[in-house]
């Protein structure tokens, strides 16, 4: 399959199950809300390293939001269910209540799973908290210095995917820093589905394990570093001088699909050579995300 | 309209205790077999609905009351869930002590509205009433959570010996608001007077008070003006007398 001259590879990403919730956070302004959405959502690209991923899902008007106020969804994943609500206490009481005038609420108000978080972090307002049975919701009133902070009680808890993801491999890693732009771009602020790497883009796909280190859980992708071409396997293309990788996570497998088809289209343009994914040989993950039956609406 | 439809048939002569009408299940019951609920009339014969109301339509968890019922008492007492519509006024002692669901009178109502029978100990439960005109005294009396709204004046003693929950007026308050409330909340969009044993805390605008004054507008369609939902409220912690974890707030334009 080509589209446009890029070569699509007869492959698949594979991706694994995650828990998700989706958080909506406001402020004053759009300023705040985002400052509290950056600061939630920083240093959560894998949870290789991280513990969990998570990035802005969109810029919502103030319309939409419960407060009336503008604010960001955001989705927030981790591998395992336990891990949801202790990493959503940790981040939420050290980003979003510590954050001038916004309120947190739950995105998913009807996924039968709950977890607590602002039942945990009740328990800063040091008996002075209170709360409020709102539309049959429960929140928490915490008395900071600037006023209350608001946050609900419980946040919905579903299963989604994490890891589904597409390489493009280019001439010069201009060509991939352009691919790789205008597939994010056109990736962003979808519902169910984000981008938690820096800009929506990787520079350093990994493999699992290591050549040497046992302990190491991941390390270089050396099969597609242009630098290592000629002493090891390299999986690369004649032609090929750099390599990005976008990682998307999402709600369900057709919003991580329709995604996937829009960055990849937006990815073939000059200079790039192939499009393909990383797979673990469809042993790991039990979502397989084929690029050409995903292509094949655009191809 | 849907759902089941009482249409008083003539003008109550007495006080009526319709307190027996709606009981935990009643969503499903038919026309025919809430006519046979019973009522209890002032010095008269033990009655029926039926001998009441003209009951008519299917079961859809929504009942409708037609006619003045603003000698009727204790309507949707102990509601636990459904939604119960008054189009007109009701008497005393309309959705004591409910746990859930619905009551909004498109009227007057009498006193004591969402509160407590007398010896009991706690008021309305859950569920939210909303009283489009007026109240007597003592609405949400011992009331432990759920949402009372007024839109018109409350006669005082709004939220009296409240535990928890809200009670929210848009008009006057009326005297003696918040008396012995434990850790309830009194908000006043109108006309309030302050107790003396309630301390003023700071002016703030209260999140979660947005999000309520939000939910009225699109759950029931009340007009509540841009400078409620946006605005600054004078805090006050109280009622000092009891555990002061209660608050009024009162709004204010400066």
């Amino acid at each position: 399959m080509n589209i446009r001259n890029v070569h699509i590879e007869d492959t698949f990403a594979e991706a694994f199950t995650m828990r998700v919730a989706r958080l909506i956070i406001t402020g004053r302004n759009v300023r705040w809300a985002r400052e509290a959405a950056l600061k939630l959502t920083g240093f959560a690209t894998s949870v290789i390293g991280c513990k969990c991923e998570a990035a802005i899902e969109r810029e919502l008007p103030a319309g939409e939001t419960p407060d009336g106020r503008p604010g960001f969804s955001i989705l927030f994943m981790t591998m395992s269910k336990d891990d949801l609500p202790k990493r959503l206490i940790e981040r939420v009481g050290q980003t979003v209540l510590t954050c001038p005038t916004t309120a947190c609420f739950d995105g998913m108000p009807d996924a039968p799973d709950r977890v607590g978080v602002g039942s945990a972090l009740r328990f800063f307002g040091d008996g002075f908290q209170a709360s409020k049975m709102i539309g049959g919701q429960r929140f928490w009133r915490i008395p900071v210095m600037e006023g209350e902070f608001l946050v609900q009680e419980k946040f919905g808890m579903i299963k989604g995917i994490g890891g589904g993801n597409f390489l493009m491999l280019a001439r010069s890693a201009d060509a991939a820093l352009e691919a790789a732009e205008a597939a994010a771009e056109a990736m962003s602020g979808r519902a169910g589905v984000i981008l938690p790497f820096p800009g929506g883009v990787v520079r350093s796909g990994s493999k699992v394990g290591s050549r040497r280190i046992k302990s190491m859980i991941a390390s270089t992708n050396d099969a597609f570093c242009p630098t290592l071409r000629g002493i090891t396997e390299t999986q690369l293309p004649e032609g090929v001088n750099s390599v990005l990788e976008i990682v998307i996570n999402g709600t369900d497998a057709e919003a991580i699909s329709a995604a996937m088809r829009a960055g990849i289209d937006a990815a073939c343009r000059d200079g790039v050579v192939a499009i393909t994914a990383g797979n673990y040989g469809g042993k790991l993950g039990p979502h397989h995300f084929h690029l050409r039956k995903i292509m094949a609406a655009t191809a | 309209m849907t759902g089941i439809v009482a249409r008083l048939r003539r003008k109550l002569d007495a006080r009526t205790d319709l307190g027996a009408v709606l009981p935990t299940g009643w969503p499903a019951l038919t026309a025919a077999e809430l006519m046979r609920r019973p009522v209890l009339t002032e010095g008269g014969e033990p009655a029926t609905v039926g001998d009441l109301f003209d009951v008519t339509g299917a079961p859809s968890g929504t009942i409708t009351f037609q006619g003045n019922l603003g000698r009727a008492d204790r309507l949707a007492a102990g509601l636990a869930e459904g939604q119960v519509v008054v189009e007109g006024s009701v008497g005393d002692e309309a959705g004591l002590g409910m746990s859930g669901g619905v009551l909004d009178v498109n009227g007057d109502a009498g006193a004591r509205t969402g509160g407590a029978a007398g010896e009991a100990r706690r008021g309305m439960t859950g569920g939210e009433i909303v009283v489009r005109g007026n109240t007597g005294g003592e609405p949400g009396l011992r009331m432990r959570r759920g949402l009372l709204v007024v839109t018109g004046n409350v006669a005082g003693q709004a939220g009296a010996g409240m535990i928890a929950g809200t009670v929210l007026v848009f008009g006057d308050a009326g005297p003696s608001p918040g008396r012995w409330s434990k850790r309830g909340s009194i908000v006043a969009l109108g006309k309030v007077a302050i107790p003396p044993t309630y301390r003023y805390a700071c002016t703030y605008q209260p999140d979660h008070l947005r999000l309520t004054l939000l939910r009225l507008r699109a759950r029931y369609g009340l007009g509540v003006d841009e400078r409620f939902v946006a605005g600054f409220y004078r805090r006050y912690s109280g009622d000092l007398a009891e555990l002061g974890k209660g608050e009024i707030l009162a709004w204010t334009a400066e």
